[in-house]
């Protein structure tokens, strides 16, 4: 029998070790980061910084705690990073200290945990989702190979003599994102379809306070009380209380916001709450079995017809999709043209060549087993008045690669274009919404997408996460007043997702560009609660200045 | 008419990490795969049949009986049936044994076959021998590193395009022939859910050694006139050095003193 631990609402902080701050790996002057580590003021979103004094490399917690410890005494804020792979600009310090979290990049343990029947890892903040990946594939670990710990060691050779294959299920596009910061944006994926955002992975975590100590947040063990309050008992004899909002959140993916509901456990406050309430070091995520896949490619005649066919598999409970996503036809029209000018930068058979959508979606398969669902999945098509012949399927591992990159290839594709037309017009860049609505407005979503983009002449695609009623719809301006249109017309979008109790951020996340469509969701009470959140636990805002929060300062 | 395509399933080696330690490559979760250059010779034959009636695609493989996976893909691209040659007295077979048993099986089952297409090689041996050896078994001509492979109307006649290392040449020969394939601008094709699903119920016969009638000394390991002795991964090359920061002729002052400390050059040499 697992032990029983009983749960509370009170969480007791612990001190870290300390080191000598001077010893702390350190670039100091603006200049100098911009000139030397320029990749340290931006991320994935482009959005560039303009002021920060100081990077920091801390090596270990106590570097860590130490560092945070001497920024709250000059009041300096930090603004933590990990692979800056984000889209919003939550890594992109908007004035004082970037602290990078590189070093970090350890995993520490493997385990099985009897009561839950399942293998975890804990690694550390910075270890890559690839990274991981790699390791589990190969069974080699190389931190574990060194652990002198006896237990570690049994419980990692255990592992490598396990003869089935594990992963870990959450699969952001981007490989090189840190398994942190998935963590603290609550990432997810096209597999998101089939096995949640990171979120639902996630069984324990190291959270850094603003005051250099530490919670070890287990999942399971601190609930909120009924009065949804949580208290937090730091070394010093002082209690930090806690109110968890009130709101609720919408029945679709969502990263917009605090995560709350009643009696939630503590652990998914900090999941998701982009770094600004405390800074994730180490985390425990739970691995699964895997399974041999079958993807498959699946070309429609309209958009229409493309969305009709999700309803329909999204209904067939014999059939369990890890993901289902979508090409729109003008996505295709852009791929084929990049695949007329070059067929190998494609690395896929021709396109059909006449206008087309299509359904991209991957399923358990054992080319050695039943074929039942294959001919379910074929009567399903069929009766949706698709084409079985006109599809791709794969399953040998190097074909599932093959269709992956396939899939990356028209965000990259998009970027590439944005990219050309930025030479000419500077102030150009790219919309890409992030909209997602509950299953039963997905068509008028889509509907609204296509006579808003259509109406104003808009050069556009859409693609992405279908299956959650995500898709995203990027806008390629060719003018200053072609983006002006597009983001009247994302604003639009957002509201009416708000309006069909949708999230205006079902991934990306809000960091420093989104706040605005965070107002659309939330009331200014809302708004409120969550601050309070963000003040009890960091009063004085040294953490992640102007992510989700405007920079009170700027 | 028939085309016979000969494939062969290796592990995906494109995917293989090494031990560190022992400098081995590890096998754990290591899947095998069509031989991509296989892959490209059967998709030669399908682009044949897609343009011209009456062709019929036999997928010929030897190997363990899982081998019957490569046969599978075969099928599910467009091949109308496979064969697949099993047995343990084959086992060990060089690439000579190989060749022997696999013309032995056209000769026997496909004997009316006009065209032998391969793979240039396969990516597990590198070797580049059974096509060629298949050819001179059954006394056929053969063209090599095809990158483009058509048949005459009157299918009499192959024209090829033979890749060579400065472009292309474009050959032509009578059928029956042996073609070898190589990759040139080609992109796999990926079968449909209907490719797929057709595939499965198309046809692989298997071939005992009993089958042939041949004798057991010219089969497998003792029918082989090669045997792998040892296999291990080629030697690490030493890091190079790299002489900057110099003034030129410092820097050839300093490359000068190194070649003479190496002994490849002599002191009087200056």
């Amino acid at each position: 029998m697992p032990e029983l631990v009983p749960v509370t609402h009170e969480i007791h902080a612990k001190p870290a070790l300390f080191a000598e701050f001077q010893q702390i790996r350190r670039v100091e002057g603006f200049e100098n980061i911009r000139s030397e580590y320029p990749g340290y003021l931006s991320d994935e979103s482009k959005l560039a910084s303009r002021s920060a004094d100081l990077l920091f490399f801390p090596k270990n917690e106590a570097e860590l705690s130490t560092l945070i410890r001497e920024m709250a005494r000059q009041k300096v804020p930090m603004t933590f990073a990990g692979a800056r792979t984000g889209l919003v600009g939550g890594s992109v310090p908007a004035r004082g200290a970037v602290v990078s979290l590189e070093c970090f990049d350890q995993v520490t343990s493997i385990g099985y945990d009897e009561p839950y029947a399942e293998w975890r890892v804990v690694a550390q903040a910075s270890v890559s989702l690839k990274a991981l990946g790699s390791m589990l594939n190969a069974r080699h670990v190389p931190s574990l190979e060194r652990t002198a710990e006896p237990d570690q060691k049994a419980q990692y050779e255990r592992f490598k003599a396990d003869k089935v294959a594990y992963f870990y299920p959450p699969d952001p596009t981007e490989t090189s994102a840190t398994l942190g910061g998935s963590v603290v944006t609550n990432a997810s994926g096209a597999r998101t379809y089939r096995y949640g955002p990171t979120r639902n992975w996630v069984r324990s975590l190291r959270v850094f306070l603003a005051n250099g100590e530490y919670l070890d947040v287990p999942r399971g063990r601190y609930f909120a009380d009924a009065q949804g309050n949580f208290l937090v008992h730091l070394t010093s004899g002082k209690v930090i209380e806690l109110t968890i909002p009130d709101y609720s959140l919408p029945r679709t993916k969502c990263t917009a916001g605090f995560f709350t509901e009643p009696g939630m456990d503590l652990i998914d406050l900090f999941i998701g709450s982009e770094g600004v309430l405390g800074v994730v070091t180490q985390v425990e995520v739970a691995l699964m079995r895997e399974e041999s896949k079958l993807s498959m490619v699946q070309f429609v005649d309209s958009d229409d017809e493309a969305v009709k066919l999700t309803s329909r598999l999204r209904q067939e409970r014999n059939l369990t999709l890890d993901f289902l996503e979508f090409y729109s036809a003008n996505a295709l029209s852009l791929l084929r043209k990049v695949q007329q000018e070059a067929p190998s930068s494609v690395g896929m058979p021709f396109l059909p060549a006449e206008k087309v959508s299509a359904i991209f979606f991957e399923m358990s398969y054992d080319p050695h087993g039943d074929h039942q669902p294959l001919e379910l999945l074929e009567k399903l098509i069929t009766e949706c008045g698709a084409d079985p012949a006109r599809s791709w399927v794969a399953y040998e591992p190097r074909e599932l690669d093959r269709f992956k990159v396939f899939r990356h290839l028209l965000p990259e594709t998009v970027n590439a274009i944005i990219a050309e037309r930025k030479k000419n017009i500077p102030g150009l860049y790219k919309l890409g919404t992030d909209l997602a609505v509950p299953d039963e407005y997905l068509a008028d979503l889509w509907h609204l997408y296509q006579t808003t983009c259509d109406g104003l002449g808009l050069e556009w695609v859409a693609f992405g996460h279908i299956g959650n009623n995500h898709i995203h719809v990027n806008i390629l301006p060719r003018t200053i007043e072609e983006q002006q249109a597009g983001l009247a017309a994302y604003e639009t979008f957002a509201r009416q997702a708000v309006a069909w109790s949708g999230s205006v951020s079902a991934e990306h996340g809000i960091g420093k560009i989104k706040q605005k469509f965070l107002r659309l969701m939330y009331s200014e009470d809302q708004m409120a609660q969550m601050k309070h959140v963000k003040d009890a636990l960091d009063p004085d805002g040294l953490f992640n200045p102007g992510d989700i929060f405007p920079d009170e300062v700027a | 008419m028939q085309i016979v395509v000969c494939v062969k399933h290796v592990p995906d080696v494109t995917n293989v990490q090494v031990d560190p330690k022992t400098g081995t490559l590890v096998r754990e979760g290591v899947r095998s795969i069509l031989n991509p250059f296989c892959e490209y010779a059967l998709d030669q034959a399908v682009h044949i049949a897609e343009n011209m009636s009456g062709v019929e695609i036999i997928a010929l493989t030897m190997g363990p009986p899982q081998a019957g996976d490569a046969l599978m893909r075969c099928l599910e691209l467009g091949a109308d049936r496979g064969i697949l040659v099993t047995d343990r007295k084959f086992a060990g077979a060089d690439t000579w044994a190989t060749a022997y048993t696999l013309a032995e099986v056209i000769r026997r089952i496909v004997p009316g076959f006009k065209l032998i297409l391969t793979g240039k090689q396969a990516i597990d041996g590198d070797t580049a021998q059974v096509g060629p050896e298949i050819a001179e078994i059954l006394n056929l001509p053969q063209i090599t590193y095809a990158t483009a492979v058509t048949l005459s109307s009157s299918m009499r006649q192959v024209r090829v395009r033979q890749e060579v290392e400065r472009g292309y040449e474009v050959l032509e020969c009578n059928l029956p022939a042996l073609v070898t394939v190589s990759r040139g601008d080609m992109v796999r094709r990926a079968p449909s859910l209907e490719s797929l699903l057709a595939g499965r119920k198309k046809p692989i016969e298997v071939v005992k050694a009993s089958d042939l009638g041949l004798p057991e000394s010219s089969l497998g390991l003792q029918g082989s006139y090669t045997q792998v002795v040892k296999i291990f991964p080629p030697a690490t090359r030493q890091a190079s050095r790299l002489v900057s920061g110099l003034e030129a002729g410092d820097a050839a002052r300093e490359i000068y003193d190194y070649l003479t400390e190496q002994h490849f050059l002599d002191k009087g040499d200056n």
